[in-house]
């Protein structure tokens, strides 16, 4: 039974690791801290031989099961040679950031790392990390309204300006989250989203109250702009993962012609229907 | 000016800091990040007229506190990097880059959407080098003001 035991633990540390990248990965940890932080993984669990390969939506582990007395009988009676290779594959799409579980995680592979955790306690504590509740959405509703009244005003917008892009940023985060519970395509979610930052801003120019049309709409397309996947993709590139760094590459300038396209289009509609505006 | 750019611009950060989820007790870090970010980009665009040299100064200020707040903290880098670089990113370009387009301004347009693009040329190779900086001066910068 030894034998066995050794590999049946092989295989949980594959499958925790597994788990662990994926949940890394898919809350928008970099690729080469998830390359890191489970090779770490596996080394702190005992297993030497451990590759992996992690693309921006995808992971690859496999373990070299080879010196166990199980394999090698196996190998004896069926004639084949080599070592008996455990490996998984996690297809991880694109989803959206939690900042607050990539630094959970970061905290649990420290502890694995110093040896103070053992196996079962790191798979509870990896699901209690992946159910890590994302803030009320009223607060997110109420962040995004503060992001896009500071920017306004940062950017040269007056008080008034401000107030306005408050509220269009707290409009636009609202139908963001309508339109992402309904799993709305990310192409159609940015282009909708920006027509309408578009059209309040300028409802708010023309009818209610503000001061500079541009400013408005600027302060509160903010929260639609792709930082996220820019800085990424640039901090892929610069630890050699070209693939993943081209993939959120085209993710931000993908996002950024959208927006471009949702705010052309609203633009236009208005000049059409009421003449030059501004 | 100066003082209300900067608290204004901390609760920017702060403000997208609560969108991606950041935990709690790192939003003033990551806020001072977006607001040191901003001040720098401030001072040098008004001594030297180009976006992309202020932004690439900027982020080169921005990174290295990020840096030095993840070693202190114990924290990924993400965290504060994101957060803090919100207040650079060429949103403004995109809109302009648009509008100009749609109003039938082509030259505008075309002269909108190139800056758009050097800003975030500037914006990456500012990470860039700063990530290249050997990880020891960090460590050292977090140690010296911990004491």
């Amino acid at each position: 039974m030894e034998p066995n035991n050794s590999q049946e633990k092989n295989r949980e540390v594959l499958e925790l690791t597994s788990r662990i990248g994926e949940v890394l990965l898919k809350n928008g940890g970099e690729i080469f801290r998830v390359q890191e932080t489970m090779q770490r993984i596996a080394k702190a669990y005992g297993v030497k031989r451990f590759h992996v390969y992690v693309l921006a939506n995808g992971i690859f582990t496999s373990i070299e099961e080879d010196g166990t007395q199980i394999s090698r009988q196996l190998a004896q009676e069926t004639g084949c040679k080599g070592p008996d290779d455990a490996c998984q594959v996690r297809h991880v799409p694109l989803s959206s950031i939690h900042l607050g579980r990539v630094a959970a995680v970061n905290n649990l592979s420290r502890e694995i790392v110093e040896q103070r955790c053992t196996m079962e306690q790191a798979w509870q504590k990896i699901e209690e990390i992946d159910q890590i509740p994302f803030t009320s959405q009223w607060f997110q509703v109420f962040a995004s309204g503060v992001g896009s009244a500071s920017f306004c005003y940062l950017l040269g917008g007056s008080v008034l300006d401000s107030l306005a892009s408050f509220i269009s940023g707290m409009l636009v985060w609202c139908f963001v989250l309508f339109l992402s519970a309904r799993k709305a395509n990310k192409i159609m979610l940015n282009i909708l989203s920006s027509a309408l930052v578009t059209l309040t801003g300028v409802l708010f120019f023309h009818f209610i109250f503000g001061e500079n049309m541009d400013k408005i709409i600027i302060g509160s397309i903010i929260p639609l702009v792709p930082g996220v996947p820019l800085t990424n993709s640039i901090r892929d590139f610069l630890n050699g993962d070209y693939l993943s760094g081209t993939i959120r590459m085209i993710d931000a300038v993908l996002v950024a012609c959208c927006i471009a396209l949702g705010v052309g289009f609203m633009l236009s509609l208005v000049t059409m229907l009421t003449g030059p505006i501004v | 000016m100066l003082l209300i750019q900067s608290v204004v611009a901390f609760f920017a950060t702060v403000a997208f800091a609560v969108l991606f989820q950041v935990p709690r007790e790192q939003y003033v870090y990551s806020g001072l990040c977006g607001s040191a970010g901003w001040l720098c980009y401030l001072l040098v665009v008004a001594n030297y007229p180009s976006p992309a040299v202020a932004s690439f100064a900027a982020v080169i200020v921005l990174t290295m506190m990020a840096r030095t707040f993840a070693v202190r903290r114990k924290t990924p880098v993400t965290i504060f990097l994101i957060c803090g670089i919100f207040p650079l990113v060429p949103g403004a370009g995109i809109y302009y880059t648009a509008y100009n387009f749609i109003m039938g301004y082509n030259d505008m347009a075309a002269a909108k959407g190139i800056e758009t693009i050097k800003i975030a040329v500037a914006i990456a190779l500012a990470i860039v080098c700063t990530f290249s900086l050997p990880a020891p001066i960090f460590r050292k910068l977090a140690g010296e003001k911990s004491r």
